[in-house]
């Protein structure tokens, strides 16, 4: 799998083990044990470009993500989120889906969080604002597909 | 504090204070060892795990075997269970845990994920240092956004409460379609 260094990613995958997180191990990891000033800290004393953080949001409530993901900016690190948790492949840019150990979609977040028949199919689902927009298509309210929240309920009432 | 003694059926509890029982060194064969085929049916896991190690598992399967050794318990506690499952399995787990309610059963869910609580949980406590912080019997209500990252449906409804537009406040999200299209036509 080719990790380019200008992306944040998101890996999704139905099988976390530790088999499968030796496929990143290049990288500094972070687990889900940490607090949020834990993390905060460990972040910013991080020296590495790229850091890979495994289920690491798992007990933040959103704004402390938020947080955390702009402390991600300001340092100009990126991070590799690995999940099976497709409401977290929000935060990324790329998305790589694993079934098992098998790569079924890698691409764009836009492009991968299209492909609504495997991720339902793999049992992933979709994140709710790109499923509410597909729906809300559908019916002819809205004439994209959402990736943020905000933007949908900004053109939704305006 | 003993959490058998909390009010509510299925119970959500957001904390930092429990950890879950190690099992490092075991055989899930040595951890599931109540009616085992039909726990493991019930958890949909196949035979072929009971010859696993428990640390070589994924979070996910880890998870499924932890609930397959409490089915047969009076009060059932599992701590993050929603970790590596994924939206599928929360929603056949989701099923289950009402499905269990039903023959007497207390399910008590200590949790970060509130796609787990939302639809299912009764009452929901904040705890700190083993004291009760907070608790509340709804998912909407705001003060379990400083604890937990809310469900997605629960922040879009509470936004657009925030924006000036009234929703009920739906579980499903073709029930909030509805209401949208509604209000939209």
């Amino acid at each position: 799998m080719n990790i380019e260094s200008n992306f944040n990613y998101c890996i999704l995958s139905n099988n976390i083990n530790h088999e499968f997180l030796k496929k990143f191990f290049e990288y500094p990891m972070i687990d889900d044990k940490l607090s949020f000033n834990d993390l905060k800290q460990k972040i910013e004393f991080n020296t590495s470009k790229m850091i890979v953080l495994n289920d690491t949001f798992y007990r933040l409530n959103y704004n402390e993500i938020l947080i955390i993901i702009d402390l991600f900016k300001k340092q100009q690190m990126k991070f590799i989120y690995i999940t099976s948790d497709i409401e977290k492949s929000l935060i990324c840019d790329k998305i790589v889906v694993f079934n098992n150990d098998e790569i079924v979609l890698n691409g764009l977040k836009e492009d991968v969080l299209k492909e609504e028949k495997v991720l339902k199919r793999l049992g992933f689902g979709l994140p709710f604002v790109v499923d509410l927009s597909l729906q809300l298509n559908y019916y002819d309210v809205l004439n994209k597909i959402y990736f943020d929240m905000s933007s949908l309920i900004g053109d939704l009432w305006n | 504090m003993e959490l058998e003694k909390l009010d509510g059926n299925i119970i959500g509890i957001i904390s930092n204070d429990f950890q879950n029982e190690d099992f490092s060194g075991k055989k899930v064969r040595e951890i599931i060892v109540k009616k085992v085929n039909e726990s493991l049916k019930m958890v949909r896991l196949n035979l072929e795990i009971l010859d696993k190690n428990f640390e070589d598992l994924s979070s996910r399967d880890m998870n499924k075997v932890i609930l397959a050794s409490k089915l047969q318990e009076k009060v059932i506690i599992l701590i993050n269970f929603s970790k590596g499952m994924l939206k599928k399995d929360l929603e056949y787990f989701k099923a289950l845990f009402k499905k269990i309610k039903n023959y007497d059963r207390k399910i008590i869910l200590i949790d970060y994920n509130a796609e787990l609580f939302i639809g299912l949980v009764d009452h929901y406590y904040v705890f700190s240092n083993n004291q009760i912080k907070y608790e509340t019997k709804d998912i909407f209500d705001r003060v379990l956004e400083n604890y937990i990252d809310m469900p997605s449906i629960v922040r879009f409804i509470n936004q657009c409460e925030s924006d000036g537009i009234r929703l009920d406040h739906y579980y499903e999200l073709d029930e909030l379609l509805k209401a949208i299209y509604r209000i939209k036509s």
